[in-house]
């Protein structure tokens, strides 16, 4: 089974708003090529804690308290769920599109956490996800 | 040893109600799930000559658990999610389908599946072919035309409920159960009336007595005694989120009028949170089929701290325990410890450990508890537990085993891993998993992931045993001539010598094998041997890297398996094996 090791700390303070609000996106699959070249609007959010190691930590935790890791396993390296840690994305790996998939859910068995998870905590969650480094040349396996 | 053995072990040949022996209609074969057959046109002095006669593609890449079924010319096929059912007529040529049933499947499904989105198989009855959809519904399929005849909710997905498992059909009763073990549901069986689909009965597997269908009068469990044990072995209200789902296989005692099923984990992984015995996780139930009363229980796992799911299935033999005929179920759990239970009464009269197994010295049988190695228990509090054998995928866990009455011994598919194992604190919440867990695996003793024993119920000993290099995820066929067949993950499916365990014959079925072997009379009174090949079923034991299906999900090898995708990698095939 899959895995965790991060200590559930103070939760509720990562679930305060800080007053950013970014607005949750109202389409799906943008990373998609666009019909008649026009991207959606989640395209266009950004990931207001971009790069931001507290809000990555605070991810990290996030990530163990809201059971990501029963899917996606200990640093998102793939269970039941996909790896969220190769550095590719099923449904697009832009700010918003990782954004998307955590707010809504996607189709094969992903729940939407957009009830239960403010749009700060999910942007904290992205900011752990894309943190994550990738393996050096994760196309190639050789014995 | 085994000539010893057969001269104390003398077993009655049960005869396998309603099933003639070229066909394979449920399935273990036979509601005593011993998955032998009495054909013998394949021996082991002729298996060395098999061949392939056939193959399909399902068109699906996942775990192929399970196993056809044949009856009347006719082989049915239930692929892992999307959940389709072919019918392939072996009366004609190249075996082409009949029809095809093609269920419009929850894809939320997927992703409340803990072990992959497999399927372990349908039963035919009454000219219908009854199965589960892995999202919560029970069909009955019409064996002449595919037809649809009755659709039946059983589970709710959106509260981590799946439904893999394979149903058990008791005269015009389909018992169907839930799996979510990992996901905090409140596990449970229903009764289903064969001719409409409708709920007749449901029986939770913890919680109040009237609720598990335990009454004064009619609950006589071996060992425990009192009333509302199901509640008081857990904190308040624990039970209501505790797992004990049925994800495995069942069987059946017409002449007691009973059938038995194994429960899973209790949840979450963290016993800190789960204070208590957590009756009837990982235990032993028999029930009445007509209506659900529960008629004893015994449970292998007390305060289960490893995730010893109880899910194997029970065989039903007669044979000799200490120089007393006795009517018995054998249960090889996840705990590493062969069973043989008195399946009238629940009483443990051998409990001898079939793989490496340190969590406990022994069980007692005076009082059916296992003798608990206090430095091997788990929680939050204790941080990483050392080296625990055997691990949380088992001593062997779906892949079910064999028995043959004609030599006495049961033939089973095992793991040889230990593991290290760290809970943390959780917190329910619907539809997500209810784990908290870092389990790491490594070899056993031995270095060899996993065999094949030839094992004596009766005396609770190993006979012989085939070492593998891969945890032997296929289940086990015995026949009457002598052969047990099985598969390996890294693609082999192997003929050997059900007396010696000597090799025989093997072929490479282009993927790793989960599902289990059967056989059957095919035209011509032709006896066929046939397997899935499909890898998969459990992505907490096979890292990922065996998948070549999505570009967007790249994963590295397992530590303790790292060369496993050199060998195979995900399929979906049908097989069929002649002389």
């Amino acid at each position: 089974m899959a895995v965790r090791a991060v200590a559930t700390a103070p939760l509720i303070a990562l679930l305060v708003t800080s007053g950013q609000q970014a607005v949750p996106p109202a389409v799906r699959y943008d990373q998609h090529v666009f019909a008649g070249g026009a991207a959606p609007p989640a395209e266009m959010l950004e990931n207001p804690f971009k790069g931001d190691r507290r809000s990555a930590a605070d991810g990290e935790k996030l990530f163990s308290a809201f059971n990501c890791d029963g899917c996606h396993s200990l640093g998102a390296t793939g269970g039941e769920g996909p790896s969220l840690a190769d550095g590719r994305w099923r449904y697009g790996g832009a700010d918003g599109a990782i954004f998307h998939s955590i707010y809504y859910g996607r189709p094969r068995g992903m729940p939407a956490f957009g009830g239960l998870l403010p749009p700060d905590a999910i942007w904290k969650l992205v900011t752990y996800l894309q943190g994550l480094a990738p393996a050096v040349d994760p196309a190639t396996v050789s014995w | 040893m085994i000539v010893a053995t057969l001269l104390v072990v003398l077993v009655v040949q049960r005869p396998a109600p309603g099933a003639p022996d070229g066909q394979w209609p449920m399935p273990a074969k036979d509601y005593a799930a011993t998955r032998y057959s009495a054909l013998t046109q394949i021996t082991a002095a002729n298996a060395k000559a098999l061949r392939a006669a056939w193959s399909f593609s399902t068109g699906v890449l996942a775990g192929h658990e399970g196993q056809p079924l044949v009856v009347h010319q006719t082989m049915y096929v239930v692929t892992p999610y999307p959940n389709v059912l072919y019918a392939f007529d072996l009366a004609q040529e190249g075996y082409p389908l009949k029809w095809k049933y093609r269920p419009n499947v929850d894809a939320a499904a997927i992703g409340i599946a803990c072990c992959d989105v497999v399927n372990r198989g349908a039963f035919f009855a009454n000219d219908r072919v009854v199965y589960n959809l892995l999202d919560g519904h029970t069909v009955a399929i019409a064996a002449a035309t595919g037809r649809e005849i009755w659709n039946t909710k059983v589970a709710d997905v959106r509260q981590g409920e799946t439904t893999p498992m394979a149903p058990l059909v008791v005269g015009d009763r389909v018992i169907v159960g839930t799996a979510g073990g990992e996901y905090g549901v409140r596990g449970w069986v229903k009764g289903l009336d064969l001719a409409t689909g409708r709920v007749v009965w449901t029986a939770y597997n913890a919680g109040p007595d009237a609720e598990i269908l335990a009454r004064p009068e009619t609950f006589r469990p071996f060992y425990d005694r009192g009333t509302g044990l199901s509640q008081t072995t857990w904190p308040p209200d624990g039970w209501k989120h505790g797992g004990a789902p049925v994800w495995g296989w069942l069987s059946y005692d017409p002449a007691l009028d009973l059938f038995y099923y194994g429960t899973g984990n209790p949840a979450p992984y963290n016993a800190e949170q789960r204070p208590g015995d957590n009756k009837w996780a990982t235990s032993v139930l028999a029930r009445r089929p007509g209506d659900g009363t529960l008629v004893w229980a015994y449970q292998f796992t007390p305060a289960d701290n490893w995730d010893y799911d109880a899910v194997q299935e029970m065989i039903l033999v007669d044979l000799t325990v200490r120089g007393h005929r006795r009517r018995v179920l054998v249960h090889f759990d996840k705990n590493g410890f062969a069973y043989t239970i008195d399946r009238a009464t629940g009483e443990v009269l051998v409990a001898e450990p079939y793989v490496a197994v340190n969590w406990a010295k022994r069980v007692d049988l005076r009082t059916g508890r296992p003798e608990v190695d206090s430095t091997k228990l788990t929680g939050a509090s204790r941080g990483s537990v050392r080296d625990i054998c055997p691990t949380l995928e088992g001593g062997k866990n779906q892949q079910p085993a064999a028995y043959s009455p004609r030599t006495g011994l049961f033939y089973v598919p095992t793991n040889n891993m230990c593991m290290d194992y760290q809970t943390t604190p959780v917190t329910y919440l619907a539809g997500t998993p209810f784990i908290g867990l870092n389990a790491p695996y490594k070899p056993g003793p031995g270095g060899n992931l996993g065999a094949v024993i030839a094992w004596d119920a009766g005396f609770g000993k190993k006979v012989w045993e085939i070492k593998e290099k891969y945890p032997v995820w296929s289940g086990a066929l015995v026949t009457a001539g002598g052969v047990v067949f099985y598969g390996t993950l890294d693609g082999w499916f192997k003929a050997v010598d059900a007396n010696s365990g000597a090799a025989l014959w093997k072929f490479k079925v282009g993927s790793g094998v989960v599902g289990n072997p059967i056989t059957f009379t095919g035209g011509a009174g032709k006896q066929y041997v046939a397997v899935y090949a499909g890898l998969g079923g459990d992505w907490a034991l096979l890292a990922g890297d065996v998948r070549s299906d999505d570009p967007a999900d790249v994963r590295p090898p397992a530590s303790f398996m790292p060369d496993l995708a050199r060998h195979t990698s995900l399929g979906g095939i049908v097989w069929l094996f002649a002389l």
